[in-house]
């Protein structure tokens, strides 16, 4: 046997694991009492918190839950942060169904109908949210209502997130464009949005506004749906049904989004990486996205304000989501846990002036109409969009990030390059869509 | 040489002393298929565990409703087989599958061939080219997809830049259904093509130098040698590496689902996606299971064909 010298003696190799086992023990102990002394450490409990949450919001979202961890000794969050998207979606819903996931979660709140009823998800206990002083009064009416599933509630908002429109403020001044308080001039109809684009185009030389969608489903959703709902329209999804939708609002609404791609309202051939990299660079006024872009303006210390996207059709409207907390299934619920997950939901949400700055609306109002947020621009000069958000049409296969969204796009990406007719690739995704509602709902 | 082979050399029948040697080996023989068995457990249990049950279970699963959720698992017979073959989507993601085999397995070969060829010339410093051809392979696909999706980028990408300089229109590498899956197999063969490559460069080693002399005694040329004695001799690699590269074909998914996530429109979404998307994301476990095993079947029609197709060749 191999012997290393130590110390003047030869030990074993044996001896050496044995060793290196005992002081990888201390070590786990030290790191564990190195969290916040020795009698927290053995009395913390461990909670499982996944959620999807990169880039900036996620630095937000880590300082949210250091926070609450240190204000709460009784229980230490672990958060796991895993790819937004099919990635995430797939792995809760295993989990859930395995039993054992993660004792708290972050939903999208378009895809809780495809998790609640099949029981992958359990609804909150109202009472014990009150005793943790949040209540369904505290919430805009809109996001609340959005919570529910059959009379109980599914998921606990912790903001809207919708997608809006961001400007340059310098362009849109050369351009002549701003208001006496320093804002947009609001257009209320497609030509005269187009009109205003192009005096953008105009000073930046290169395009008026930016919108990156190419081979991306949710942006191309994203905007058609604000349009489609600025129609006062509708879309309802019944499994065994075929799709209720105004074609004649789908179609305008298509024909209007392919007008803007001649390559001087906006560029063809952008995706979303180059859609935000035009503006950021200075080459267009305005830009089509979510809230959460606004990080990024902000590091690139661009001149930026941000509003709703203009009411074109006549009903105020904005696609919009939510990141809500979702309390997945648990074989076994521990009691303890559960008290301690409602105890942390409900200083996150207290607390989220913080998320609001990373450009997110709370849902949790008592944030809303606190004075630090008054004093967020531009975010105040969007949260109006909190009453006017909409989501997706609920069904189990709609909703962020789902694969129905990818199946928009491949109808409808042909129409917005002008290679197909808005009526050809609406039918076709109509067709798809009814082909999905007619199989058999695996939820 | 096996214990059983030993016992029969060492067995004289008739006689006692041969029935104790008999009785003793057998004893050994039963020791050493028993050590035998021992040892190769880990890897049937995995075999078993991991291959086998979830073969078995998958086609199992393939007749029921069976639901991600949990909901519904119940026998319903063939209705999956039914519904998938009527079921446009599969079938256009089997044609991408076998459109993309096709176009991407001729150049596979035929690529990895021609570099072989010209490194076996002796160039000066082979260990360059050797390693530049190879060491794409490294890589894992995740990188690959990153940076030809930024190299086909149609405003900023490094090959419209390209184009554009010597006078070329723009092309939608990514966006464009009819040049997509192009895209995805130009990228695939840069990145794959060195493993291909290696082989034909071993088995060209491998051909004895005295066939070239005699070869060229006799007058003939460099392409008379090629056509005459390298690729008769290196039939066997490439029926190796054509099978090989068509199995590896029918597989696609990772640069897809990266690249394009099978558009636009569908156009590049490969059989596996679609799998991957009706049981996991679309949640019907069963029916991702029939068309998973509509594709196993489909792959072993390819494999068989194969097969008959070389046997009959080399018969």
């Amino acid at each position: 046997m191999k012997q290393f010298e130590t110390a003047g003696r030869q030990v074993s190799r044996r001896q050496l694991l044995a060793g290196s086992a005992a002081l990888g023990s201390l070590g786990l102990m030290a790191g564990l009492t190195g969290c916040g002394g020795a009698a927290q450490a053995s009395q913390a409990r461990e909670i499982g918190f996944w959620h999807l949450l990169s880039g900036g919001d996620g630095i937000k979202m880590q300082a949210m839950i250091a926070a609450a961890n240190q204000a709460n000794p009784g229980f230490r969050v672990h958060p796991t942060v895993l790819a937004w998207g099919p990635p995430y979606y797939t792995k809760l819903a295993m989990a859930s169904a395995g039993g054992r996931p993660p004792e708290l979660a972050i939903m999208h709140a378009s895809r809780v109908p495809g998790y609640a009823p099949g029981g992958l998800i359990e609804p909150w206990d109202l009472d014990l949210l009150a005793e943790n002083g949040v209540r369904p009064g505290d919430f805009a009416p809109r996001i609340w209502e959005k919570s529910q599933q059959d009379g109980k509630v599914f998921s606990i908002a912790l903001d809207s997130h919708p997608f809006i429109m961001f400007y340059n403020t310098d362009v849109a001044g050369k351009a002549g464009l701003l208001e006496t308080n320093g804002q947009l001039q609001q257009v209320s109809t497609p030509n005269d949005f187009k009109a205003m684009a192009r005096e953008m185009q105009k000073v930046t030389k290169a395009r008026g506004l930016s919108f990156g969608y190419l081979n991306l489903g949710s942006q191309m959703w994203r905007l058609f749906y604000t349009l489609y709902k600025q129609h006062g329209a509708e879309i309802v999804l019944t499994p065994g049904q075929e799709m209720q939708a105004d074609r004649d609002a789908a179609i305008e609404s298509l024909e209007f989004m392919a007008s803007l791609f001649d390559d001087t309202i906006a560029a063809k051939s952008g995706d979303i990486n180059t859609g935000i990299a035009e503006f950021v660079r200075g080459d267009s006024g305005m830009l089509f996205s979510g809230v959460w872009e606004l990080p990024t303006m902000k590091k690139a210390k661009l001149p930026v304000d941000a509003a709703t996207i203009p009411t074109l059709y006549g009903t105020p409207a904005s696609y919009a989501d939510s990141h809500s907390f979702v309390l997945p299934r648990q074989l076994t619920a521990d009691a303890d846990k559960r008290r301690d997950v409602y105890k942390f939901v409900s200083d996150i949400l207290k607390g989220s002036l913080a998320w609001a700055e990373a450009g997110h609306i709370p849902a949790y109002q008592p944030v809303v109409q606190s004075p630090g947020y008054r004093q967020l621009s531009p975010q105040i000069h969007y949260a109006n969009a909190a009453d006017i958000i909409t989501y997706d049409p609920e069904s189990w296969f709609s909703g962020s990030g789902s694969d129905w969204q990818t199946y928009f796009a491949e109808h409808i990406q042909n129409v917005l390059l002008g290679r197909d007719k808005a009526t050809t690739g609406w039918d076709g995704f109509v067709a798809r869509t009814n082909d999905l509602l007619s199989r058999p709902n695996p939820v | 040489m096996s214990s059983s082979t030993l016992s029969r050399q060492a067995s004289q029948p008739g006689t006692t002393q041969s029935r104790n040697a008999n009785a003793g080996l057998s004893l050994r023989s039963k020791r050493d298929a028993l050590s035998g068995w021992t040892f190769s457990a880990p890897f049937l249990v995995f075999f078993l565990v991991f291959l086998v049950w979830p073969i078995i279970y998958g086609f199992y699963m393939s007749l029921t409703g069976k639901s991600l959720t949990g909901a519904n698992d119940s026998l319903i017979g063939f209705a999956n087989y039914s519904e998938a073959f009527a079921d446009a989507g599969m079938w256009r993601s089997l044609g991408n599958t076998l459109y993309f085999t096709v176009i991407s397995t001729v150049p596979l070969v035929l690529v990895a061939l021609l570099m072989a060829a010209l490194l076996n010339m002796n160039l000066p410093a082979q260990w360059l080219f050797r390693l530049s051809y190879f060491a794409p392979f490294l890589l894992a696909s995740t990188v690959v997809s990153l940076f030809f999706t930024w190299m086909y980028n149609p405003q900023l990408g490094l090959i419209n830049d390209f184009l554009a300089k010597i006078g070329l229109p723009k092309v939608a590498w990514l966006n464009d259904p009819n040049v997509a899956m192009w895209a995805i197999v130009i990228a695939t063969l840069w990145w794959t093509v060195g493993f291909n490559f290696l082989l034909y460069l071993a088995a060209m080693q491998n051909i004895p130098a005295q066939h070239y002399e005699a070869a060229s005694l006799d007058g003939a040329g460099g392409w008379r040698q090629f056509f005459s004695i390298t690729l008769p001799q290196l039939t066997p690699t490439t029926v190796m590496i054509v099978l090989l590269q068509i199995l590896a074909s029918l597989k696609i998914f990772d640069q897809i689902y990266q690249m394009t996530a099978g558009g636009p429109g569908g156009s590049t979404r490969p059989v596996v996606q679609y799998i991957f998307e009706t049981g996991f994301t679309g949640y019907r476990l069963g029916y991702s299971a029939a068309i998973s095993y509509i594709f196993f079947g489909l792959i072993v029609v390819v494999s068989v064909m194969q097969f008959v197709i070389t046997r009959r060749r080399s018969a």
